[in-house]
């Protein structure tokens, strides 16, 4: 409904705005420079790629890219962390971004502001199962709007010495996890370590992790979605029917955590996990590298959070860490499809993964070689994966925070119904 | 803010009285009067006006800030009234507002006190309490997040003071005191000088003659000085008030809204409802807070003029 | 930290030569109140407990910024470093790229106080003066009706068209200050013209001065100290506003000094030394101002709080 709709109020609105021109003209002398011609006549692009640990592969990528096009193509590598909102909400949005995909970035795509990519997402031979994820957010109707690059798979990371010392094996189901907690907790070691200061950690870790573990993520979103405002905490499909359990297992995970979590913040967990304050720690593989420079002799593992009796439903969560997709006005479209083109290079896209602990996303990408994560690619192999819940709720619902004061104190009953009536309210106005 | 009306009222008022010589005749307004304000006039229509009137269209639409969007009428409107987030900010600012209006002036008026009277070392001390006046908020709040989440903790726990052991920043109930503490420590010192400025003006020989009287210390401060320096308590309480309204960097840099979220402003919210694609609906909230502020204006207008004569 | 007050005083004082109405004030009333030496001694006592409240976060920071590594990480803000170390100041300057962000604030805070003074002085004037003409005196109102309006309504806007015209830089935020300045600076400047006696005006055009010679020789030196008060008061939002240039500036290596501070918060949250030693090298120039000019200051905030 919106689409046919809102092209005249949009170029309405346009207009309207052009009356800003006058500011511009007025504030040239203030602003000093401006947008300034590419060089040489080579057409100036913009790769936008802030992944901190990804910026010096992409560099070099960047510099060859650029090399090889000198004189035509010239491409600048922007890796400030900002808020892609205010990029496109100032009409300077980048020419090609590489970018975290979850529901947030599907907000860009189905307002139309995604270029269609299908003939290059047909050379880039997504696997089904991931391209599912892409799938799984609303997306603009007969366009190919994202192509998927990389997967990160998380679940808990554990201290392998710790848990040898106490002749511990890695649990397979929910009880099992639970007494392997007891059996911590009383050899006086802290089985699990939290960082609730810092909301996000708690909402992708535990929360995520027992949400995805007890029931189909992706599915109860799209029934949700298709109810539209008929939602509520009384609808057929609800969080306060669905969640409920997971978020009370979550608690009861949570009591095993370290005394001071409330105040924790992400980089306490790194360091105190690192150093082997605690034997489990649930965040994703971009933590290991932190705990790597930490503490390089920390022996580290990764395995699913069981959340039931049957070992077989055992899952891991992951995210799209990076997705490539190309605004659908900007100066030089060629080019950017040019270096996109260039990015999905098997071998190109192959080598970023094996860097970056993440897994490949083509039909024919190989396993992965760390040992640490080669522990999860069984579950990618069978799609035993889920997108967290915490990434599928728009954010403007405070869910994180949400989360955080549950883990806190407050009751899961009532923040599950503030979460449906949040939800109704949003249907209703978007 | 609204004494800032009242300077209007009278401007108006006597306005004839104030430009005697000004009005002569009708002559025609010289150009570079012109050249003097209407370049201001433009730039502020543009920079200010503009986009107020841009974000008042946008309330009635579901944009998400970029990209397609519907024009949806009152939907935004309707809504907010039922949202528990948008009106617990609410709550949650009016009184952080009201909370802080009120220590801030008990301690600007006590400080404003103890520096006019007869002390040693008053420069110096003067020189001290307006330290936190020249120094950006957002860094006294970091500076403050770290001594509430770390130092007193650790020193509560040393001295054995239970309550004080956890930290005040991550406790849902308690957060709020200590932007109040904050917002105090950064708006106690124009309050303060605004009260000396005040106290300086009250004629010395009142206090004489009701010494004279026998009056003790705390019967001329009832009597005398809360009643001459009224005027300038309403003045710090309706500058700070508004000023208070719109608290977002001491809550940014003290609890970034949390934990959970027990601590987010009116502010807070407008700005995260726009990264976080909200933009239509947060400009509906926008323009309701604009209104709210402007009454509150209003209104302490009226209760000004009844009293601005002291 | 805004004192937009326009008191109508009582009394005939003129504020605008009040002279070091604070430091003079024991000798103009040496017995305003009644005053025992035990009573001197609490009020004293009380006054520098209070004063070493102001002062502990400076402390804190201090102690803080001056550890190595390794003490700062257990958090210790009372414990004095040993042995001091500037390691955190090192890692600050590099970190926070300080020569560069320290220039744009310094270059922000400068043209947002020069255009406030110069641009609300050329409005007031034309305002004041032709106060009879609806134009002008409508405009006064105009400009004054944005007292009103909080920066948060606003900003979203402001994001987007700054960004349409080129602006999502240091450039649109001074012009943006200017302008959120130019209602209270208009409100004292014009309340202070108003009680300029016009004669030196009127000799000088005697002299056949055009009134744009008139009020750069003449009118815009004799309203020197009331634009020292709203230069104050423009300062002090340039250097230390955080809501305006982070939503404004796009580019975070152009960002000003207070919200580059952010980078701690997130990226940098445990090396407590380097995020100190930083918040020192954001503040310490702003202080160090403060107490060099004080008296100067002192006087003219007061004058704002009076006028």
């Amino acid at each position: 409904m919106r689409r046919e709709a809102s092209d005249d109020a949009h170029r309405l609105t346009r207009r309207a705005l052009l009356g800003g021109g006058a500011l511009g003209a007025l504030a040239a002398g203030l602003s000093g420079c401006g947008a300034g011609g590419g060089a040489g006549g080579a057409q100036e692009i913009t790769l936008y790629q802030n992944k901190r640990e990804a910026i010096d592969f992409f560099r070099g990528l960047v510099s060859e890219f650029n090399e090889a096009h000198s004189g035509r193509i010239r491409v600048i590598h922007d890796t400030t962390p900002g808020s892609l909102s205010a990029q496109f909400a100032r009409s300077t949005p980048p020419a090609l971004g590489a970018y975290n995909y979850n529901f947030e970035m599907s907000r860009f795509q189905e307002r139309g502001e995604l270029s269609d990519l299908s003939d290059l997402a047909e050379k880039a031979d997504i696997r089904p199962a991931v391209q599912d994820l892409v799938d799984q957010y609303p997306t603009y109707p007969g366009r190919t709007s994202v192509i998927p690059y990389s997967i990160m798979g998380s679940g808990v990371l554990y201290n392998q010495e710790v848990f040898e010392r106490h002749g511990l094996e890695v649990p397979t189901t929910y009880s099992e996890f639970l007494e392997l907690c007891g059996t911590l907790r009383d050899a006086g070691v802290t089985p699990i370590y939290q960082t609730s200061g810092d909301a996000w950690t708690l909402a992708q870790g535990v929360t995520d992790y027992a949400i995805g573990g007890m029931l189909d993520v992706a599915g109860f979103f799209e029934r949700l979605r298709g109810q539209g405002d008929a939602a509520g905490p009384d609808a057929e499909v609800s969080f306060s029917h669905a969640f409920r359990e997971p978020f009370e297992r979550a608690l009861e995970i949570h009591s095993f955590a370290n005394s001071n979590a409330a105040s924790r913040k992400y980089g306490d967990g790194n360091v105190a996990f690192a150093q082997g304050d605690a034997a489990m720690y649930f965040q994703g593989p971009w933590a290991l590298t932190e705990i790597d420079t930490i503490n390089p002799d920390a022996r580290i593992g990764v395995f699913p959070l069981p959340m039931t009796e049957d070992p077989a439903d055992r899952k891991i969560r992951v995210n799209l860490d990076l997705a490539l997709w190309i605004p659908e006005s900007i100066p030089h479209p060629d080019a950017a499809r040019e270096l996109l083109d260039f990015l999905i290079t098997p071998e190109l896209a192959d080598e970023y993964n094996q860097a970056n602990l993440g897994f490949g996303v083509r039909n024919d990408s190989p396993p992965i070689a760390d040992p640490r994560m080669n522990d999860l690619q069984g579950y990618v192999d069978r799609a035993a994966f889920y997108q967290g819940a915490s990434v599928s709720i728009p954010r403007t619902i405070l869910y994180e925070n949400y989360v955080q004061g549950v883990m806190t104190g407050d009751s899961v009953e009532g923040m599950l119904r503030t979460l449906d009536e949040d939800w109704a309210r949003l249907a209703r106005r978007q | 803010m609204s004494t800032a009306t009242e300077q209007i009222a009278t401007t108006r008022a006597d306005g004839s009285r104030v430009n005697p010589g000004r009005g002569r005749g009708r002559r025609k307004v010289e150009g570079v009067f012109y050249l003097f304000l209407l370049p201001v006039l433009a730039l502020f229509t543009l920079s200010i006006t503009l986009p107020a009137v841009m974000g008042i269209f946008f309330s009635f639409t579901d944009s998400v800030g970029f990209g397609e969007f519907n024009v949806i009428g009152f939907t935004n409107y309707a809504v907010i009234f039922s949202d528990p987030a948008i009106l617990r900010a609410y709550g949650f600012t009016i009184g952080v507002a009201l909370c802080s209006v009120v220590l801030v002036n008990v301690v600007a008026l006590a400080l404003a006190l103890g520096l006019t009277s007869k002390i040693k070392g008053k420069t110096a001390l003067r020189t001290i309490f307006v330290l936190p006046m020249v120094v950006s908020g957002i860094i006294i709040a970091f500076v403050f997040r770290f001594i509430f989440a770390n130092s007193l903790p650790a020193a509560a726990t040393a001295l054995g003071i239970g309550p004080l052991e956890e930290s005040l920043v991550s406790n849902p109930s308690l957060a709020w005191v200590t932007i109040v503490l904050v917002t105090a420590f950064q708006a106690a010192p124009p309050a303060m000088l605004i009260y000396i400025a005040g106290l300086m003006t009250i004629p010395r020989d009142v206090y004489e003659a009701s010494a004279i009287d026998g009056a003790r210390p705390w019967q001329q401060f009832r009597h005398i000085t809360l009643p001459l320096v009224s005027g300038y308590v309403l003045i710090n309480m309706i500058i700070g008030f508004k000023d208070f309204l719109s608290t977002y960097e001491i809550v940014v840099g003290l609890t970034d809204g949390g934990p959970g979220t027990s601590t987010v402003s009116v502010a807070m919210a407008i700005f995260r409802g726009f990264e976080r694609g909200d933009y239509a609906y947060q400009m509906a909230n926008s323009t309701i807070f604009f209104l709210i502020t402007l009454a509150i204006a209003l209104i302490q207008l009226r209760v000004t003029r009844g009293r601005a004569r002291f | 930290m805004t004192m937009q007050t326009t008191l109508d005083t009582p009394g005939g004082d003129d504020p605008a030569s009040s002279r070091e109405p604070l430091a003079s004030s024991e000798q103009v009333r040496p017995t305003r109140r009644r005053s025992s030496p035990a009573r001197t001694w609490i009020v004293t006592i009380l006054l520098v407990l209070g004063a070493c409240v102001v002062l502990l976060p400076f402390v804190v920071a201090v102690s803080m910024a001056f550890k190595t590594e390794a003490q700062a990480v257990q958090g210790q803000a009372f414990a004095l470093p040993s042995p001091w170390s500037i390691e955190g100041f090192q890692q600050a300057w590099t970190l926070t790229s300080f020569p560069r962000s320290f220039a744009i604030s310094l270059v922000v805070t400068a043209s947002a106080t020069v255009g406030t003074v110069l641009l609300s002085a050329m409005a007031s004037y034309a305002i004041s003066r032709n106060w009879n003409r609806r134009l002008f005196r409508w405009s006064f109102f105009y400009l004054l009706a944005a007292m009103f309006l909080p920066f948060p309504v606003l900003a979203l806007s402001q994001v987007k068209l700054t960004g349409m015209v080129g602006l999502a830089n240091p450039g649109g935020v001074v012009l943006l200050h200017i302008m959120f300045q130019m209602s209270f600076s208009v409100l004292l400047f014009t309340a202070f013209l108003r009680s300029l006696p016009e004669e030196l005006e009127e000799s000088a055009r005697i002299d056949g001065a055009s009134t744009w010679r008139t009020f750069w020789t003449v009118v815009f030196p004799l309203m020197m100290p009331m634009a020292a008060t709203v230069g104050i008061f423009a300062m002090l939002k340039g250097w230390n506003d955080f809501m305006m240039p982070s939503m404004i500036i796009a580019d975070p290596a152009l960002q000003t000094l207070p919200v580059i501070q952010q980078v701690f918060q997130d990226q940098f949250s445990n090396n407590y030394h380097v995020s100190f030693a930083s918040y020192l090298l954001a503040i310490v120039p702003a202080i160090f101002a403060y107490v060099l000019s004080q008296r100067w200051v002192m006087s003219g905030l007061t004058q704002g709080a009076i006028k």
